[in-house]
Order: C-alpha cells, then structure tokens, then sequence
C-alpha cells in the first residue's frame, strides 16, 4: 500500500531560518506528530520511534532514518524511514524530499513524501491511509511552523493569523495553541479521526457529478 | 405376494435410498454439541501461535526471540534454525513442490510463517509471539503472474531458481512452474485457420477463498513413554496426513493417530496440511505435552488454500450456424509462493480438460501455464474437484459469446451442440469418458419451468424503453461436472491411489456398524451410507452407526474432497454391503435348510422362491452368524471393499437466472434462479437439496462478493469478515431445485455425486445473466465479482448512469 503525496506550504519565515530549522533532523522528526529520535548514531543515521493512535488500535514503529541528501545549496532534504511495529505485524517506510524555497522575505516548504504500509497496517487500514498520511502531513507542518514561529526573531514578532485547515495549503500555516504546545505527543486519534471524516466528506461534496 | 401394504411398511422401515431421512448428524449440532477441534482438551495442554510476515517478500537477517522466551508462560519458540536438524523446515506439498514450514531465511508471501510460540495459553502465546524480533530487509513483490514472468522480475523461489525440470517438466523462468498440454495443437489450429467464424475472449477468474466456518487447527499430543502420536486435526483427509507425518517424522504409521473430529466445513481448505500442524507437531514432541494450534479468521482467509485465480483466453471456432468445431485456451495459472495444489500427480491443472463442457467439439487443445507469485499458496479449494469450475466458466462463458457474435439465443446454440444422449459413453477430444448424460431434456424442462420466451419478451420491451431503471439480465447454463477422483491409473495423491473404503460389521443384535476412509464436513456421511447399507443389506438405516475420521479405527481411504464421497465410497458401501448380503442368503439358506440358490433376497429378509411365508429376517440371521453357521463357513458378519472406481462419474445441470440491474446504482436483485441438477440415482432427496442450496449459496458469494485483492507491494487486501463477501440468509437469494436422473452405468447403485454441481454451475450462470444485461449494448464478458461498484463501471462506461 502506498501513498504519494506532494504538498507546498507557505511559511511565514525567511528561507534560510527555515532551512536552518530544517537541517536540524530530531527537530524535523519531532515535528512528526508522535515522532521521536531515541538514538543519533552518526550525522546521517539515527534510530527512531512513531506512535500511531487511532481509535482503540495504537501502533507502534521503531525504525532507523538515514539521510541521504542534506544539500544546503538548494535548501533540500532527502532522508529514508523504515521500521516494523512493535507487534511485528506491520511495517512501514517513508522516503521524503523536503525542500525550501525562498518566495520574497518568507518562503514556501515542499514536501514529497511517499509512505509504503505493509502488514496488517496495510490489510487493515489501507483504505484510511492517504488521508491519515495527508493530516499527518498537515499536521508536520503545523508544529514545523510554530517552532519556525518559537525561534522567530523578537523584533519580527507579529500577531498570529488564524487559519482553518482547509486553508492550509494555500493560506501560510499558523498554530493553534494546543499543536504548538505538544509537538512530541502522539498523533490524537480522535482529533485525527475527525479531520479524516471531515475531509472525506468535503470529497464526496465536492466530487464532480457522474 | 402378501400385503402391499406391509410391504410399504418394511421399506420405510429401512429408510433406504430415495427416503429423505432427516440428517443423524444434526440432533448434536442444533444442540451445540458437536466436537470440534477446538473444543478437544487434554491435560497439560499448551497453545501455539505463529509469528508471521508483514512483508509479502523479504529477507529475514535475524531472529530475536529472547524477550518472547523471557515471557512468563513461554515455553519454546520454534525457527527455521530449530527445524533444520531435524529436516523440517521444508515440506513437500501435493503438488510435487516444497513449502517453507517456517521462514527459512526469506519470506515469500506477506503472513507467512516465521515462528511458532508456544506457552501455557492462547493469550500469553499470542503477547509473546509480539515479542519476537524479526529483522526483515524487504524485496521487490510481484503479485500479477504476467509480471512474474518477465526477464527481470523478482524471483519468489530462489531455492529452485537454477532448477531447470520441476515436478511437472521443463521450467522457462525462476517464477514459471509447469507447462501443462492437452490436446491436439496441430489439428485445432488448423480448424480454426478454416473456421467460418472465430471468437476469443480473456476472462478472470478472480483468487477467492472458501472461509469455512470452523477454521484450521490441530492438537498434537505425542506420548513419550509408548512413542506415539496423536493428533485430533481438520483435515478432510486425515489417511493421508497420517501417510504425510510418516513420511516426514519417520515414525511409523501404526505409530500415528489422527482423529479428524466433527469439521465445521471443508470445500477444500482442509485438505493440504498446514505448517502449523507440522510445528504442533514438533513442539508436542520436544515438550512431552499435548499442543493445540487453531487459526484465526485472518490467518485462515490469508495463508491456508485459496482457490482458482486463473487468466484465462478462451476461442471458439465455428461455423455460421454455431456449430462448434475447436475449442483453444490458455491458462496462466497465479499458484502463489508455493505450489500446493491438490491435483492428481500427471494433471497439474486438475480435471480442467473438462472444459469441452456438454458440446460436442471434436477439436480442441488447453495449454496451461502455472507461474510463483509473492501470494499465499492453495489453489485447492472451493467446492470443485480440481479445477473444474475454472473449465465449466470457461466453456459457458465461451459459448454465450459465440451465441452473441452469431446473433443466436444463448439456448438454441446448447441445442445445437449437445453431445446426444446415443452418444454417451463419449470420449471427448481431450481424453475424458463422459458416463452418461441427457442434456436437451434437462434445459427444456428448465426452460418450461421459467418460460424462458416471456423472460426474452420481457426483457426485449425493457430494453427498447429508454427510460427504464432497472436492466434485466437472462443466465443460461449447462454445465457437465467430473467428479468422483478417480480412477487409480489416472489419479493419485502423492503416489496413492485415489480408492475409497468401506468397512461393515454386522453385530448379533442385527444392528451395524460402518466405517469409512472420508470424512463428512457438512455432506451428512452419518445419514446417507446408512440409507445405502439399507436398500443394499436389509439392515434399518436407525440400527446402523457411521464412524470416520480416525485412523486407528477406519480403514484406508483418501477423503472427502471433489464431490468423491458417493461416487467412490458410496460405492464401497454399496459393495461391501452385497458381501454381507452374499453371506447373510447362505446363512439363511442354512437355516431354511434349503439351497443358497433357492433363497433370495427381499427388502429386510432371505424368502425362499416360491415360499413367501417361509423367511428368516436380517436380524435372525446376523444372530446365527454368532452361532449357527454352514459348515466351513467362517463365524461372523462383516465384510471389507476397497473400490477403485473404473472412471469418473459426470453429473450435469441446467440452470437460469434472471437479474434485475439497477442502472443508476449498479444494485443487483437476483429475481429467480432456477437449478435442475441430474447426479444420477439419488440416495437422501433432502441431502441433496441441502447440498445444492449451499453450493448456488457459495457460487452466488463468489459470483457477485468474493475476492482477495493484493496492492502491488503485495498486501493482501481481504483477508478479514469486514471485507471478504461472506452472504447470510439476508443477502441470499430464494433458490428454486429441479432434477433429473441419469445414473451413472458404471457405478455400483448408478449415484454421481452432487455437492460441487450447483458451485461450479452457478457461477458462470450468474456471469451470463450479469453480462446478458448489457449484452445490447456490446458488452460480451465481464470479470467477477459482480458487485455494485463493478457493476456500477460497468454501467457508467456504457453512458447508462446519467439520467
């Protein structure tokens, strides 16, 4: 099972505060929602964990990441996931080619990411998967920004613009308090839940008639 | 001759063939109180559960069972590594391959088994099997045999890559496992370079699954201080696992019982044997305690025997009137990881040479490709001897488009090319001996029943209203079934031959007991062998106990599986009930004190000709048997009959079906389907009835529900309830039964066999109405299943769905 997703967010940041934020690797992991580094074993290659609730199921992946490509030149980060759940059921591995560009004094972050999902994960859950990936994508960048937001400049400190997340990919991305203050938390199943439905929803609303 | 009358009494008495005698079987099922595997317990009995594989294809780099080993309650964990010193982490399957027992040093299928966890329960057995660490690195899966075939694709099997002849001939590639011909190529390509008009049509037959209701399991409980084993297992043929543990544990078969208990379903999923047995096995025997491994729902629909997925091209050449004169097919044949088909030795496709159907085609050739995928192995299952539903679709399908090219009525052209009733016995072009048959009157007595020419009326008037919703679709089918494996010059499991027996002890009392090499999952053995011991031995079916399953108890038989049950055992019953018969006429001539030629046989008694009042009954004459015997004669009333059947039996059907088809939706309502099934003479009416209402159950599951979808990393996308088409009474549509009887010549009481029938039957009935309902509009095949979304395509592609 899987899933390719490409999606450019607008930051409210320079380009090369971003980068910066972006080279540092447990920061970017844990901005994955319920990511975390355990273990650095060289500049390239560390050990990791992710926990995925939802509903009453939660996973558990324990992997290694390996960067391939940190290219400050072009601002472009290419690293390479995988790992097996704690129960041995289910594996995943996700390749992602982040980058930033710079768009006037603040700048765009794309992110390609293609997720594999095999075992149960995949039997079971294949059909949640591109939105659950989708949110967690949505969800990355939410706290990628407000560290980008905590590390901002005292004098560049402005009002936050409240955006919904239907607006994400075209509106800069804001944080909501609660994202902001729980970045290493793992992924809330109900919230993440709802978002999946809702988005399902808006699918089927707004598909083109037949 | 006396009373009518009482005559009629004593023949209901007997409840004999043709008596719808109420299943003995079912006062302890509707009871709760059959005994399955799963409610087997012995003392100090632990629970095994397997580790298995999330990736469908992968290296496994390392093993880590510590932290399960750690685990309070874990008493082992079984590895490849563990098995190796004993040779038992491979083992052959009926196909003449090997399967990995447990993963050795790759995995090939995603769920397949890489260790065994055994511990005091099924919960600390399943917490623990989480603990073990397996360190996979994944490879590249393939899971569409085309794909598997070409130059660079990923090799399944690198433990025979360089092999270059396998159990079937020669190999072309690492994924290609068989090539199987049959037929004259030469002359039917010729034909068909004549042919006035062809047709070729590819066809799926999508990887389903039979989903029994009871999964697979065993307990194994090997006795250290008298050396032997026993295990209580679901097997449909526990003589031949008892030859396969022999062969593979070098403990010698009187050693080894197996006890194949009350089975809550079968339809070929429990034939092969299973890694998890071998591992319970193993671990009863290193551990000194009884063992039970039972599967979940998840681990049956995803690793133990699937069925059919083949590709298949069909071509019909004939001339303009529809008279078919070639058949030509070609198979490729997705056998998954491990080729574990349960085929004769030299037919590795099965009977699929069936596939010239009930026509008379006097050319015809089939070439059948079997290919390795990175799915899990099977291919017997199903409710269908070897292959023959495949064929039976194939010939059906095939000859629907031909009817559509020419602009014939689907019936007429059957009409037209029936093999005649003077014909049989008729060798068809691809080898077979078709027994006996009458087809014509079958389908018209069908086609009567549902006046076929106002369906077409109507459907014609449906057709031509542009506003209508709801298209109407006509099946028609006439299918020719081989059953009754087989004859032992031709069919044979891992080099036995493919007999059946029975054995019957009349006890003093004149009651009886029979026991046989099946194994009835649902057939009602219990019910109908004692019918046949009846009308054949003037024994009460009530007095006579059937007993199968257990080695140590039964003689040798192959099993239940392929519709074989009545047609070869049926006939050892019948035989070895004529030898009971034989002695018991001396016996009673002996107490006449007259000459065995001059006594005969009479419902439940031995009247001497002439004489009528002049009798002695079965049951005086099983009490002599004890004690008054001919001089020279030996004591007692038993006999044994091992039956090798001259050939196989060939029941046939016609069915219709009509569908109404939502256009809009894609929804489907099965208005009527209407199955008239001749499997010769017919022992429990009711049975059969019973066997035919589920098997058009299950066709009608594979037909419009069933199947088993991969994603290309090889994920196995239905392999729960939630999304594995499973029909209850709810969704199940009212089935109308009909018959004929053409016995069987060659069968001792003339019977053919019927379970499969109304599967293989159905099937490609529900497909020929499905596509009838688009046919106007150009559509000649459509792949199973028929579901509402696939429907739905369908419909839309053709512009139906918009208002």
């Amino acid at each position: 099972m899987k899933v390719v997703l490409e999606k450019v967010f607008p930051l409210d940041a320079s380009a090369e505060r971003t980068w910066k934020l972006l080279e540092d690797i447990p920061t970017v992991a844990g901005c994955m929602p319920g990511a975390k580094i355990t273990e650095r074993i060289d500049a390239t290659h560390y050990k990791g964990t992710i926990t995925v609730k939802l509903g009453p199921a939660t996973m558990s992946f324990k992997g290694d990441i390996e960067v391939l490509n940190l290219d400050a030149a072009v601002r472009s980060l290419h690293l390479v996931g995988k790992g097996t759940d704690a129960t041995g059921g289910s594996a995943a591995s996700m390749d992602l080619v982040a980058s930033v560009q710079a768009a006037g004094q603040t700048c765009e972050l794309t992110g390609k990411s293609e997720v594999t999902m095999s075992g149960k994960a995949a039997s079971l859950g294949g059909r949640l998967m591109a939105p659950v990936a989708d949110q967690m994508l949505k969800q990355f960048v939410a706290n990628f920004a407000a560290r980008l937001e905590a590390l901002r400049p005292q004098e560049a400190a402005s009002g936050d613009s409240v955006s919904d997340s239907d607006a994400a990919a075209i509106a800069p991305v804001s944080v909501t308090p609660e994202v902001a203050n729980v970045p290493h938390s793992e992924l809330n199943g109900l919230a993440l839940a709802w978002a999946v439905l809702r988005e399902w929803l808006r699918g089927i609303f707004t598909r083109k008639s037949v | 001759m006396g009373n009518i009358d009482a005559n009629l009494d004593r023949l209901a008495a007997l409840e004999g063939m043709g008596c719808s005698r109420k299943r003995r079987e079912d006062p302890r099922f509707i009871q709760g109180k059959g005994t399955y595997v799963d409610d087997i317990k012995m003392p100090g009995m632990l629970f095994g559960v397997m580790v298995r594989s999330p990736y469908a294809h992968a290296r496994v780099k390392k093993i880590d069972k510590s932290r399960a080993l750690a685990h309070p309650g874990v008493y082992a964990v079984l590895t490849a590594d563990d098995l190796k010193p004993l040779k038992l982490h491979w083992m052959p399957t009926l196909a003449g391959d090997v399967q990995a027992v447990l993963a050795d040093e790759k995995v090939c299928f995603q769920n397949q088994e890489v260790a065994f966890v055994v511990a005091d329960d099924r919960y600390v057995a399943a917490d623990a099997a989480e603990l073990v660490d397996v360190e996979y690195e994944e490879r590249p899966a393939v899971v569409d045999p085309f794909a598997a075939l070409a130059p660079d694709a990923p090799i399944v099997r690198e433990d025979i890559r360089d092999k270059q002849t396998g159990a079937h001939g020669a190999r072309r590639h690492p994924n290609h496992i068989f090539t199987w011909n049959i037929g004259d190529k030469d002359k039917t390509d010729r034909v068909f370079d004549k042919a006035e008009v062809t047709v070729s049509q590819d066809m799926l037959y999508p990887r389903v699954h039979p989903c029994p209701l009871e999964t697979c399991g065993c307990v194994a409980s090997f006795d250290k201080a008298r050396g032997d084993l026993t295990v209580y297992i679901t097997s449909q043929a526990p003589h031949v696992v008892r030859t396969v543990v022999g062969l593979l544990s070098a403990i010698p078969e009187s050693k080894i019982r197996i006890i194949s208990p009350d089975i809550g379903g079968g339809f070929g999923n429990k034939v092969g044997v299973y890694p998890g047995y071998v591992t319970s096995i193993v671990a009863s025997i290193v551990l000194g305690r009884p063992v039970k491994w039972i599967e979940s729902r998840s681990e049956n629909l995803s690793s133990t025997a699937f069925a059919r997925d083949y590709h298949m091209t069909g071509e019909l050449a004939a001339d303009r009137d529809g008279r078919i004169k070639a058949l030509r097919v070609h198979v490729t044949a997705d056998h998954g990881a491990f080729d574990a088909c349960a085929d004769p030795t030299k037919w590795p496709a099965g009977m699929f040479h069936v596939c010239t159907g009930s026509y008379a085609i006097p050319n015809a050739f089939v070439s059948v490709d079997g290919v390795y995928t990175n799915k899990f192995p099977g291919g017997v299952a199903y409710r269908c001897s070897f292959r023959v539903t495949e064929a039976v679709y194939l010939i059906e399908r095939m000859v629907d488009v031909l009817a559509q090219k020419l602009g014939i009525d689907k019936v007429e052209i059957r009409l037209r090319n029936f093999i005649r009733k003077d014909q049989f016995p008729y060798t068809t072009p691809l080898g077979l001996e078709y027994d006996s048959g009458d087809y014509e009157p079958a389908l018209k007595k069908v086609l009567a029943a549902v006046d076929y020419p106002a369906l077409r009326a109507e459907q014609a008037a449906r057709r031509a209203d542009p506003d209508a919703e709801w298209l109407m679709g006509i099946g028609v089918v006439n299918f020719t079934e081989i059953v009754g494996a087989g004859p032992s010059k031709m069919c044979d499991i891992l080099g036995v031959g493919m007999f059946d027996s029975c054995e019957i002890r009349v006890h003093p009392d004149g009651s009886a007991i029979a026991r046989m090499g099946t194994i009835t999952q649902g057939q009602g053995h219990q019910t109908t062998y004692a019918q046949i011991i009846a009308s054949e031995a003037g024994i009460p079916a009530s007095v006579i106990t059937v007993e199968e399953g257990d080695t140590s108890t039964a003689p040798y038989g192959l099993g239940t599986y392929g519709s074989r049950s009545t047609p070869v055992a049926g006939a050892a019953v019948a035989r070895a009930s004529r030898k009971i018969r034989e002695k018991a006429r001396k016996i009673a001539a002996h107490l006449l004190e007259a000459s065995p030629n001059d006594v005969e046989f009479d419902l439940d008694r031995f009247v001497l000709k002439g004489s009528p009042e002049q009798f002695k009954t079965i049951k005086e004459v099983a009490w002599a048997a004890y004690n008054n015997v001919p001089e020279g004669m030996e004591m007692g009333l038993e006999a044994v009959d091992y039956y090798d059947p001259p050939n196989f039996t060939f029941p046939f059907g016609a069915y219709v079906c009509v569908l109404d088809v939502n256009r809009f939706t894609g929804e489907t309502r099965v208005r009527r389907f209407y199955a008239l099934d001749d499997c010769g003479t017919r022992i429990n009416p009711m049975i059969i009835e019973g066997q035919i209402h589920g098997g058009l159950t299950e066709g009608f599951a594979v037909a419009m529900g069933q199947e088993m979808p991969y994603d290309e990393a090889g994920n196995l996308l239905g392999a729960t309830l939630l999304d594995y088409f499973v029909p209850t009474s709810a969704e199940t549509p009212h089935w109308e039964t009909d018959f004929t009887v053409t016995p069987s010549p060659h069968h001792p009481i003339g019977a053919k066999g019927v379970a499969e029938s109304p599967h293989v039957g159905s099937i490609p009935c529900f497909t020929s109405a499905m596509v009838d309902a688009f046919a106007h509009l150009g559509v000649t095949h459509m792949n199973m299943p028929h579901n509402a979304f696939r429907v739905w395509q369908q419909s839309r592609s053709l512009g139906l769905t918009r208002q």
